[in-house]
């Protein structure tokens, strides 16, 4: 029987990024920084021959979300994927090739900013790439691989200075050595809250297992300490860190004050410390009482109990927990920057003032990123543990 | 104390707070017997088979083991040479087959070859095929794979002692049955001393041959299960047994073989009669001429004749005393 099988997700995806190609501006051409810039759709900004190296292959994709005969899924599928690589390659060499066009080597002030059919069809052939991870399965591996070809798709045009045009490129160039500072600074807030809450937590959980009754005084406060706004608490942390510094010679001399690196931490160790304890209670706790009496009941020590089965059975649920927190604190150590801790919120924050968008892109896209690789990190090494969920997932 | 016990308790009692929940017991299990305890839930069955290896410790009394008191072992040392099965299986969902199995060996200390070996034996013992299950993780089992793989790594260790919490409750009725069977099998090759608690009366017939029916903290009857059929110490046990349904029962425990008529050639108005095999209980051959409608059977030995049986014969038929194992 002819059947006319449709792929919906698929196609109202790639028709959403048709035409918001077609309706909305690519790319737009600024002057200099303030000044906002003139609009370009993809078309006029490259002209047909080069606008057609993206458009051509969306609409493939959307031939392709119609099932016309009983074809093997998985190849279109591929085909599909095949597809949207060739999209996210070709996005750069446009920029490039706009670039070329458009700004001589003269205007040192003119730059491209994004347009927002560009942004739009970034969010839509991403969420396009994650519908075909699922249906195709991809393993994490060629995930990671596919980023890292994109991301190197990018970099060739940047270090080949194509892309120095380019808006952010233009801000990141301006402040390339406070930018790597900031990242630096952000990066060592992150990890070194992160580390003193699993530390903090690791203790604090010992204490409640050891004597239940600290668990009703320690997961009240803990909750309420969530629910102080993260701008109030970096605030009240101001006065007493203050009035400490102010006494303390030592404290000074490491740099400890009411603004500064110091309330930042504390406020970031307090937030990250109820999902971690949580969920690290919580997973110690639950595991399958028939595990531990047989594990007992085979001779373990309580020590080997505890690391050979209660702790390996608990570690997806714990490092869930280090994933939520990490990511919750890469993005609450943008806030601190507003209590002079550093980090990439200064350029949010500092590019909110001067209302140069660009400039708060420059802050916020690693911090988007920083996010994404602490979550593919901590989602790897929570698959090494998780052997039922393994299973369950290849018999799907 | 008595010279062949492998486990004796002597006035064993555990006391939670004001309840008492294993009230002065007294128990001897035999070296290579294979005692049920049998009863309701909250009997204190599980609690009495728990504090043989010491996972609850008996608040009186003595438990001792090849006549040592538990007490005097350090409680590790002790549950490794005691092999230990339950009713979820309990396996490690975070280990592989092979793995669980080794659990034991491996705290033993046991070289690698040796643990591989056994790992290996075990398997084959327990009929599951070491190339298809042995990298296996629990989640991927069956209920009675699973269980069986509980049992193989009980008995990983090769301890003289087995306890096992209700190790087949939770799987259905044909899984069930068919691992009794093993067990019985498993049993005749390495003649453990197994103590095994039950709420489910059959199987306690089936299996033991020793058995402790206990109510309430205390032992209430222990006797084989002939005896057990025969005289009940009371409508309690009675009760246990299936009222009326104890006929069966007990029919179930007798074998054809040893009541049918033998040296019987076959004639051919035989071709009609239903037939049984030798090993096929009582029960069994009473199910199937009431299904044929015959008052008599002939039993069938590989496709030879061996004798006959009748509905008298059957009705007629005296329990042996001191059998079965």
């Amino acid at each position: 029987m002819f059947r006319l099988g449709i792929d919906k997700v698929m196609f109202v995806l790639t028709t959403a990024s048709l035409l918001s190609l077609i309706l909305l501006d690519f790319v737009s051409l600024q002057p200099n920084r303030i000044l906002p810039g003139t609009g370009h759709s993809i078309v006029s900004s490259v002209g047909w021959g080069y606008a057609l190296l993206i458009i051509l292959p969306l609409l493939f994709n959307l031939f392709l979300s119609f099932s016309f005969r009983k074809a093997s899924s998985i190849q279109r599928y591929s085909f599909q994927l095949l597809m949207l690589i060739l999209v996210f390659l070709f996005m750069p060499m446009l920029l490039a090739i706009f670039a070329t066009q458009h700004i001589s080597e003269t205007q040192i002030h003119a730059r491209t900013g994004l347009g927002s059919a560009f942004w739009v069809l970034l969010f839509l052939t991403s969420l396009s790439l994650i519908e075909l991870k699922q249906k195709l399965n991809l393993s994490r591996l060629k995930i990671c691989f596919l980023i890292i070809l994109i991301t190197f798709s990018w970099l060739f045009f940047y270090i080949t200075a194509q892309l120095d045009t380019l808006a952010i490129v233009r801000e990141y160039t301006a402040r390339s050595v406070q930018f790597q500072q900031a990242f630096r600074v952000h990066l060592y807030l992150v990890c070194a809250a992160v580390m003193s809450s699993i530390v903090l937590s690791t203790l604090l959980v010992m204490l409640m297992r050891r004597h239940h009754v600290f668990e009703k005084a320690i997961f009240p406060l803990l909750n309420f300490i969530q629910t102080i706004p993260s701008l109030a608490l970096f605030g009240l942390l101001i006065a007493p860190l203050g009035y400490l510094a102010a006494n303390s010679e030592w404290l000074q001399s490491i740099n400890v004050g009411g603004i500064g690196w110091a309330p930042a931490m504390i406020a970031l160790i307090a937030y990250s410390l109820l999902p971690m304890v949580r969920n690290t209670y919580v997973a110690l706790n639950e595991v399958d009482a028939s595990v531990i009496d047989a594990a007992k009941g085979m001779g373990m020590s309580p020590l080997e109990v505890f690391l050979q089965v209660r702790l390996p059975l608990a570690m997806p649920i714990i490092l869930e927990g280090i994933r939520i927190t990490t990511i919750q604190a890469i993005g609450l150590t943008a806030v601190a920057a507003l209590i002079g801790a550093g980090g990439l919120g200064n350029f949010i924050f500092q590019g909110l003032g001067q209302a140069a968008m660009d400039m708060v892109l420059l802050g916020a896209l690693p911090i988007l990123f920083m996010a994404l690789m602490a979550d593919l990190f901590f989602s790897t090494l929570m698959s090494l543990f998780s052997h039922q969920d393994k299973t369950s997932r290849e018999s799907q | 104390m008595k010279p062949n016990a492998m486990i004796e308790l002597n006035k064993v009692s555990k006391h939670y707070d004001g309840t008492i929940a294993v009230d002065s017991v007294d128990l001897s299990i035999k070296q290579g017997d294979f005692c049920v305890l049998v009863g309701t839930s909250g009997c204190g069955k599980s609690t009495t088979l728990r504090m043989i290896n010491r996972l609850i410790s008996h608040t009186k009394g003595q438990i001792m083991i090849e006549g040592q008191e538990i007490m005097s072992f350090d409680p590790q040392s002790l549950r490794r040479r005691i092999g230990y099965a339950i009713q979820n299986t309990g396996l490690f969902p975070h280990w592989d087959v092979a793995r669980n199995i080794g659990t034991v060996p491996k705290l033993l200390g046991w070289p690698k070859h040796k643990i591989q070996a056994r790992i290996e034996e075990l398997l084959e013992l327990l009929n599951l095929p070491y190339s298809s299950f042995a990298h296996k993780y629990p989640s991927e089992l069956s209920g009675g794979q699973a269980q069986r793989v509980g049992v193989a790594r009980a008995l990983a260790g090769d301890p003289d002692i087995l306890l096992m919490d209700e190790p087949f409750g939770a799987l259905d009725p044909i899984t069930r049955e068919s691992l009794q069977q093993e067990l019985l099998r498993i049993q005749q090759q390495i003649h453990k001393t197994i103590v095994f608690v039950t709420h489910d009366m059959d199987e306690a017939l089936k299996l033991a041959n020793h058995i402790v029916v206990m109510d309430q903290g205390r032992i209430v009857q222990q006797a084989t299960p002939y005896e057990l059929l025969l005289n009940p110490a009371n409508s309690f046990v009675s009760q246990l047994l299936g009222g009326e349904d104890r006929g069966l029962k007990q029919a179930g425990l007798m074998h054809v073989a040893d009541f049918m008529k033998t040296n019987r050639t076959m004639t051919p108005s035989d071709h009609q009669l239903a037939q049984i095999k030798p090993d096929d209980s009582l029960r069994l051959a009473l199910s199937v001429m009431l299904w044929h409608q015959q008052e008599q059977l002939i039993v069938m030995d590989d496709n030879h004749c061996v004798g006959e049986i009748s509905l008298q014969q059957i009705i007629q038929a005296k329990p042996y005393a001191d059998h079965h194992g």
